[in-house]
């Protein structure tokens, strides 16, 4: 099925106006729904406000028969509280769900944006995670245990509706400029856990973007790693980034380092990522390359390269300023209201 | 670039300029700078000239220049790896072979003056193309592992890399998960094991585990269990033949008199040794006995006449596993036999 009405959810985000960006040209009609405004205007894309932890978002699903979901409006690095994670990524997609589901509506392909941060790091992993390793046993962080709880509800969704493909993208950490994780690397002297130099794996934005292209327009279904190819040391990602490792955090009472961290170096290292960078986190990424026939083109040491050479994020557009997205939104609705007297006419 | 908008904020933001030229220090006199440089070679020149003195004088090798030729090439690895800053590619289990590569001079010292290890067989290891190397465990640390390494290292015609399986809860401790991931270790996983020798590499792995290292003095020559022979399944679905290797000598190098079981327990350790040495003497006791080893390699095991489904066979698994660990049993009894004495 070639998709034809597509909504983007959480597009106001870096990546998903990426994805925006690309998906314009492919698709014939394009919307894109957030809470924010986009950083820049897309012209070919109609973009709604609207909230995915409200049940609005399903109305908006049947009434422009959107046939393919494009779900991005998933927060994992975010400066947001716990609480306003697991509402936006837990909510949100039950929300979307129950939107998307029942033979009467017109959804026939679903793709979810998820994270390698979903299996989490325990001294106790494999080396590599590969799909069916996610642990509901580990005591997990707060995003971990949110992106459980989503996958499931869209496992439990893709069972019970068939006529529905569904695609979920375990993507890789990314490092592009507004991550905490690119913060944490940036840092002069990088306190890092005594006695740990764990491998990192990286996905560039590009590679993000791409992979999620590739499964809106191609028929992908299933859970999916994705990531740049190769690991990265930590003392190595340190070094590239011109900064110098310190181990100096104890081991052990990691809620305590990140306490410290956020007070002397004002970095604010989610749960999840101090875990990372204690132990690692390195995905089996065989699967994804054999059903896309496709591996990211940035390994992991270039991803961090790009970052250093600060060329990591390719901005859209410069942002434009707040009046011409007025405008945008002006002639969005003049085209709007010129396509309703044409159907009208008809 | 939007400007400061005060003349004060500017002030207040604008950085001075840096001054790129070296700074002027003590330069010390252009004679003694340049002894400074040749210190190391005229120390040599001087050792060399001691050594064959010395030799002429009491008709037997006194200083032996190759171990000092050893030492002074480890300290000029060790400062070439600090030179090469984060430029080096380690591979996806975290290895990094250069890195390994200088701690070699190390761990043969060990293997030649302290343990004196004997190694027969090592032909026996397949110079290219996967093998799963199986050995016993035994001694609190597992030094029989880093030994079986370094004979494969600098015994063998090839000089090959042996990825050593470690128990999960070892890679998680601070330390121990640097050393042991860097220098080519992995997770005691199948998932693992399948990974490394898909890559035609060589795998050693300790089926008895931490029942091996954590056995009491009185038990030192009898192997435990094989596991439940998970790595005759892992073998036979790699098509990998199986090497057995008896290690005789690392039984000594701590008499496990005791185990402490609520301290382990405390602690999150498999075991709590206590030895005669441990925990009495601090750090000290952590010091191995000098005990003399000796490591066979026995003729591989083949399974390539078995088909892949014979893995999920848990009958074959095990015999497959029995055979391996007969076969072992019975190096450690011959190579008892073959020793004069525990430190001799």
């Amino acid at each position: 099925m070639t998709p034809n009405r597509v909504l983007v959810t959480g597009v106001s985000n870096p990546l998903g106006a990426e994805v925006a960006r690309r998906l314009a040209p492919q698709v014939p009609h394009l919307f894109g729904c957030d809470v924010a405004d986009p950083v820049s205007a897309l012209e070919e894309m109609d973009f709604v406000h609207a909230d995915t932890r409200l049940s609005v978002i399903g109305k908006l699903v049947r009434q422009l028969h959107i046939d393919t979901v494009v779900h991005l409006a998933v927060m994992v690095d975010s400066p947001h509280d716990v609480r306003s994670i697991h509402e936006t990524d837990v909510i949100g997609t039950m929300n979307l769900l129950v939107g998307c589901a029942a033979p009467s509506s017109p959804v026939r392909k679903l793709v979810v944006k998820s994270s390698q941060a979903i299996y989490g790091a325990a001294p106790n992993d494999p080396s590599f995670f590969s799909e069916d390793m996610t642990n509901w046993e580990r005591i997990a962080s707060g995003v971990t245990r949110d992106l459980l709880e989503m996958e499931q509800l869209v496992s439990e969704f893709a069972l019970r509706n068939e006529h529905c493909d569904v695609t979920v993208l375990r993507l890789g950490y990314r490092v592009s400029e507004d991550t905490s994780l690119a913060h944490y690397l940036s840092l002069p002297i990088v306190p890092t856990f005594a006695g740990y130099d764990p491998r990192l794996q990286l996905l560039h934005e590009d590679d993000a973007a791409e992979a999620i292209i590739r499964s809106v327009v191609g028929a992908h279904p299933g859970v999916f790693n994705v990531a740049g190819e190769g690991v990265i040391l930590l003392s190595q990602a340190i070094g590239i980034m011109g900064g110098r490792a310190a181990p100096i955090l104890p081991p052990y009472g990691k809620w305590f380092s990140r306490l410290g961290l956020r007070m002397l170096a004002g970095v604010d290292l989610p749960s999840h990522l101090a875990e990372m960078i204690a132990f690692g986190s390195v995905m089996d990424c065989a699967r994804s390359a054999a059903e896309f026939r496709w591996t990211p083109a940035f390994s992991s040491r270039q991803t961090m390269d790009a970052l250093a050479q600060g060329k990591q994020v390719e901005l859209i557009e410069t942002p434009s300023p707040p009046q011409e997205y007025e405008l945008q939104v002006y002639l969005q609705q003049r085209r709007r209201r010129e396509r309703n007297l044409i159907a009208e006419r008809n | 670039m939007i400007a400061e908008k005060t003349p004060a904020q500017r002030r207040a933001t604008s950085k001075k300029a840096e001054i790129l030229a070296p700074r002027q220090g003590l330069r010390l006199p252009m004679p003694i700078r340049r002894l400074q440089r040749q210190a190391p070679f005229l120390a040599l020149q001087a050792a060399g000239e001691l050594s064959s003195r010395l030799r002429a004088l009491t008709g037997h090798e006194v200083i032996d220049l190759n171990r000092i030729m050893e030492v002074v090439q480890f300290i000029y690895q060790q400062r070439e790896l600090a030179r090469r800053g984060p430029n080096y590619a380690v591979d996806d289990f975290g290895f990094d072979p250069q890195w390994t590569e200088s701690f070699i001079a190390v761990f043969k010292s060990l293997y030649r003056d302290y343990w004196r290890v004997e190694a027969t067989g090592v032909e026996h290891v397949p110079a290219t193309g996967r093998a799963l190397l199986v050995a016993n465990h035994a001694g609190v640390l597992p030094w029989d592992g880093a030994m079986i390494k370094t004979a494969v290292f600098t015994e063998h015609s090839r000089p090959r890399h042996v990825r050593a399986l470690v128990a999960s809860q070892f890679m998680g401790m601070p330390l121990m998960s640097w050393f042991l991931r860097r220098t080519g270790q992995a997770v005691g996983h199948p998932e693992d094991t399948r990974r490394l020798l898909e890559r035609d590499e060589l795998v050693l792995v300790f089926p008895e585990g931490t029942r091996g290292t954590g056995k009491g003095f009185k038990d030192r020559y009898r192997l435990r269990r094989f596991g439940r022979g998970g790595f005759a399944a892992t073998a036979i679905r790699a098509q990998a033949p199986i090497i057995p290797i008896s290690v005789v000598g690392s039984e000594e190098i701590y008499p496990m008199l005791g185990d402490l079981r609520p301290v382990a327990r405390f602690l999150g350790l498999p075991y709590f040794p206590v030895t005669p040495f441990w925990p009495w003497l601090g750090p000290l006791g952590m010091i191995p006995l000098p005990s003399k080893w000796r490591i066979q390699f026995h003729p591989p095991v083949e399974v390539s006449n078995l088909p892949p489904n014979t893995a999920e066979d848990q009958h074959q698994v095990m015999a497959l596993a029995d055979d391996v660990r007969d076969t072992i049993q019975r190096g450690i009894y011959e190579n008892l036999k073959l020793r004069r004495g525990v430190f001799l």
